[in-house]
């Protein structure tokens, strides 16, 4: 079907309901026959028994739609067939069974979508932590020779900042939009381990809770990436950083059971007729981060643990006497953030990926381009973790190793770019929310990536490393692809979650406010950087031109924070106060949106049977027939009468 | 069936342009010479390989920029309703975007690796110094403890905080660490380097011109970290054999002192 027809039949309804209607009805049965023609080929292709080819009708249908449908076509059941529930019998043994409370109903769950649910929550809770956090350290910033803050309070809240931003802010928001998804996505009932999910994400929350409850007593202090010795026992002597352990520790560990199950899910439980090729890219990202944080997250696990040892057990691996190579921990840590910062930027650009494809109401010209370059992205980006190292002893070899794996990743990220803006332009669209954020997802994280790429030349790194310079390109890169790439996910699928539609005016006001306030914060931190101004010191010099930009960057802030909150505000008013969602508001072209917003726990009553990569357009048109059929029929019986 | 997507248009033009323009404004504003030149006063020529470098990148990365948001806003200007649109599944032509972007990740990669490698190259000294190896250089090690440098000469010498090196004179910097890791960080004339406990980390630099440089220590350390200043101040090679004579003329005094402290304390003790 091509995309006017699609257009007109969304918009015909909406703009004159009747007349159109039947004009519609009209065309598309022109369009029919052509359908009807190809079906068969189609359903050949799909190795489908020759049985149901016997009349072309039946195999129109069932080279589109879900079985059962096809067969009786008179049944106008719909395909949401949830909206007239089948009576069951039911036993009920003394009254009505005790519906419990919905928090308790929510923490017991092993239903994929609450426990998305609630690592979404936990990030949207942690992105407002995070935002206060950059507040405070932007206050301590804003003049030079501040003594607003201690140092030791400076180096905690820089702790908590990062481990939040990355840990409670960054993965969970991915991983609970992948988790709550991806079943939906690939038409089935559930995840393939739902109890692994769960224990999962409830030891990801008690990560959370255990970094927070440390404001208790002493936080960690040793920076956003401790670094040994100085994280060891003789030099952080309190538990701060020991707490940090456990609980990023839990983190990735929750983060691995979810990825084991996501990995097992969309293996194994895929809708028939949903093959690789057909797989929409959003589902792939999700296979692409999953197999990256199973490679990454062991080795983090492991390097936290064998810190853990040195301070608690004795151990020496970090110590820099003793044998200890405290170097590794470099290597360690680095291949996991830089693994990190690429499966950030795959899951935005997946999301990015599915909400272009939507609100342009195109396909990708590339689909294998776009798979291949996020395959690419993981492999090259996590093999560049020494571009972090380039002032470490290390082998020049591995600088160079590094230097090339870096530059490399102009490859696939400008392949990425190239057929996402090739798809975006000359479209006929509609500039919603998610199509706005996933745009400003590709602005800022282009930004990001550039100015990363400039840092990863041998030469310039070694300056720039630890710089604001270096500081602000990777805020730019993770404004863009966490926050705003998340945020894209969150505002398309929020009618499917919530079952309400996100407020549209407020998104586009806190939209531009995040935009604004982050250019004002950020962009005069690259100056403040090239100036040589080092991150993680509590304090600047006054006298070295550094001034002005920070006290700019500290203004801005304020304006990204209130920017953030009414984002945060929006994602939270509207689950209350807008109206209710239909299934499919955006014209969708994956299952997910064959379900009732929010679906219900079974997700399906029909398991999809998938018959090319649009199967929402083959709902759609089987709709629309049985629909024309009905119309007819009364049509009829009114003439008869 | 769903009911349909309203259709509004938004012209995303004028505020696209308004924040590009930010963004190039900031970005220009910021002083173009410290912008495109990372370090005005560099004075190293491994530093000036490396200054070069960072204004070929920053030309072909603000460029970069500028081209991809260009492309988006572009994109997402929303055009007529009913163009003509092409035909979905059509090839795109990403062979050739795959070529064109790999030579340009060969072009990157080839100068950024002939500037590094040139920045790294140990220069050659241009004016000799007593006391300084067979190359010509001297050796001076710098020893990072939390939260101040030691600075070890080759004459047994060894002060805190200020290294005085000789101009144009090789010097071999031994980066090592008696606590956690430190930072050497000093812009403009010897970049950055980890000293980390237990390994040696080598950086050489020559400095061509005289002044007072200075630097902070680049990676967290603990609660002095802002504190941690380093400051290398470049002199004439006789001044600077007159320093660092005088520093150990100083160190031996001092221990003099201590040594006769410590043996009057011992001889009243014993004579207790």
């Amino acid at each position: 079907m091509s995309e006017e027809e699609r257009d007109e039949q969304a918009e015909a309804p909406a703009e004159t309901p009747e007349p159109v209607a039947d004009e519609t009805t009209e065309a598309t049965s022109g369009e029919m026959v052509e359908a009807t023609e190809e079906a068969p080929e189609e359903a050949a292709g799909a190795a489908e028994s020759s049985a149901d080819e016997e009349t072309p009708d039946s195999s129109a249908a069932e080279g589109t739609s879900a079985g059962s449908e096809a067969a009786d076509p008179s049944s106008d059941a719909g395909l949401y067939p949830q909206t007239e529930p089948v009576p069951r019998p039911e036993v009920s043994v003394e009254g009505e069974p005790g519906s419990r409370q919905r928090w308790i109903e929510l923490a017991t769950s092993a239903d994929h979508k609450d426990i998305g649910r609630i690592l979404i929550g936990t990030a949207v809770g942690s992105l407002f932590l995070a935002a206060v956090l950059l507040v405070l350290l932007r206050l301590q910033l804003a003049v030079p020779e501040n003594g607003l803050l201690p140092p030791v309070t400076f180096d905690r809240l820089l702790s908590l900042y990062g481990t939040t931003a990355i840990f409670f802010f960054a993965l969970p928001l991915f991983f609970g939009l992948f988790y709550h998804l991806v079943p939906l996505m690939i038409g089935s009932r559930g995840t393939a381990l739902p109890r692994l999910g769960q224990l999962g994400m409830w030891l990801v929350l008690l990560g959370g809770v255990l970094l927070y409850s440390t404001i208790l007593y002493t936080p960690p202090e040793a920076g956003i990436n401790p670094l040994p010795p100085l994280s060891e026992l003789a030099f952080t002597s309190n538990n701060g950083i020991d707490v940090w352990i456990a609980s990023v520790g839990l983190a990735t560990l929750g983060y691995l059971l979810i990825t084991i199950d996501l990995l097992v899910t969309i293996r194994h439980l895929r809708a028939p007729g949903m093959a690789w090729r057909r797989t929409p890219v959003m589902v792939w990202s999700a296979a692409i981060a999953s197999w990256l944080f199973a490679v990454i997250g062991p080795i983090f696990l492991a390097a936290v643990t064998m810190l853990m040892i040195d301070r608690r057990l004795g151990g020496g691996f970090f110590t820099g006497g003793a044998g200890g190579a405290p170097l590794l921990w470099q290597h360690f840590s680095y291949i996991f953030f830089a693994g990190t910062y690429a499966l950030v930027a795959i899951s935005a650009l997946g999301i990015a990926t599915e909400v272009i494809q939507t609100f342009t109401g195109r396909r990708l010209p590339d689909r294998k381009a776009i798979i291949g370059s996020l395959i690419a992205i993981a492999a090259l980006g996590t093999l560049a973790w020494a571009q972090n190292m380039y002032t470490a002893p290390i082998p020049d070899g591995l600088r160079y190793f590094a230097m090339l794996m870096a530059v490399a990743l102009i490859v696939p990220f400008g392949l990425v770019y190239f057929v996402l803006i090739r798809t975006v332009s000359r479209a006929d669209f509609n500039m919603r929310a998610p199509l706005r954020y996933a745009m400003g997802a590709l602005s800022f994280g282009s930004v990001g990536l550039l100015v990363e790429l400039s840092q990863s030349t041998i030469a310039v790194g070694t300056q720039l490393q630890q710089t604001y310079d270096a500081w602000a390109a990777t805020h730019f890169a993770l404004i863009g692809f966490a926050l705003f790439g998340g945020l894209a996910g969150l505002s398309y699928w929020y009618p499917k979650m919530t079952g309400r539609n996100l407020n549209e005016d407020r998104a586009r006001k806190s939209f531009w406010l995040v935009v604004v306030g982050a250019m004002i914060a950020i962009v005069p931190l690259f100056a403040a950087g090239v100036e040589g101004q080092v991150t993680d010191a509590f304090r600047f010099p006054a006298g070295e031109g550094l001034s002005g930009w920070n006290l700019i960057a500290s203004i801005g802030t304020l304006v990204l924070f209130l920017g953030l909150v009414l984002t945060i505000g929006n994602l939270v008013r509207s689950r209350v106060e807008e109206p209710a969602a239909p299934p499919d508001p955006w014209l969708g072209e994956t299952l997910e949106w064959l379900a009732l917003s929010p679906p219900p726990a079974h997700n399906f009553d029909e398991l999809p049977d998938v018959r090319s990569d649009v199967p929402m357009t083959d709902v759609r048109e089987i709709l629309g027939r049985l629909d024309r059929e009905q119309t007819e029929e009364t049509r009829e019986t009114e003439t008869v009468a | 069936m769903a009911p349909p997507v309203v259709l509004a248009r938004r012209k995303s033009l004028p505020l696209a342009a308004a924040v590009l323009g930010t963004v190039a404004a900031l970005l220009l504003a910021a002083d173009p010479a410290s912008a495109l030149s990372l370090n005005p006063e560099a004075a190293d020529p491994g530093i000036a390989k490396g200054n070069t470098l960072h204004t070929i990148m920053f030309v072909i990365v603000v460029l970069a920029i500028i081209a991809v948001n260009l492309a988006i806003f572009r994109a997402v200007r929303p055009r007529h309703r009913y163009v003509e649109v092409e035909e979905s599944g059509r090839p795109a032509r990403t062979g050739r975007v795959v070529a064109l972007l790999s030579l340009l990740a060969i072009g990157v990669f080839v100068v950024a690796t002939i500037y590094s490698s040139a920045s790294r190259e140990v220069p050659l000294s241009t004016a000799s110094v007593e006391g300084a190896r067979e190359d010509g250089s001297i050796e001076i090690t710098a020893t990072g403890q939390q939260w101040l440098w030691r600075f070890g000469y080759p004459n047994g010498a060894f002060g805190y905080h200020r290294l005085v090196v000789p101009q144009g004179v090789t010097v071999s910097l031994e980066l090592v660490s008696s606590d956690v890791i430190h930072g050497w960080n000093v812009p403009s004339l010897t970049g950055k380097a980890q000293a980390v406990p237990g390994q040696t980390n080598r950086i050489s630099f020559r400095a061509d011109e005289q002044g007072t440089f200075r630097g902070w220590a680049s990676v967290l350390s603990g609660q002095g970290y802002a504190d941690m200043e380093s400051v290398v101040e470049v002199v004439e090679p006789d001044e600077y054999l007159r320093y660092i004579r005088a520093l150990k003329r100083d160190v031996l005094e001092a221990q003099d002192i201590v040594e006769r402290e410590l043996r009057t304390q011992a001889q009243e003790a014993m004579d207790q």
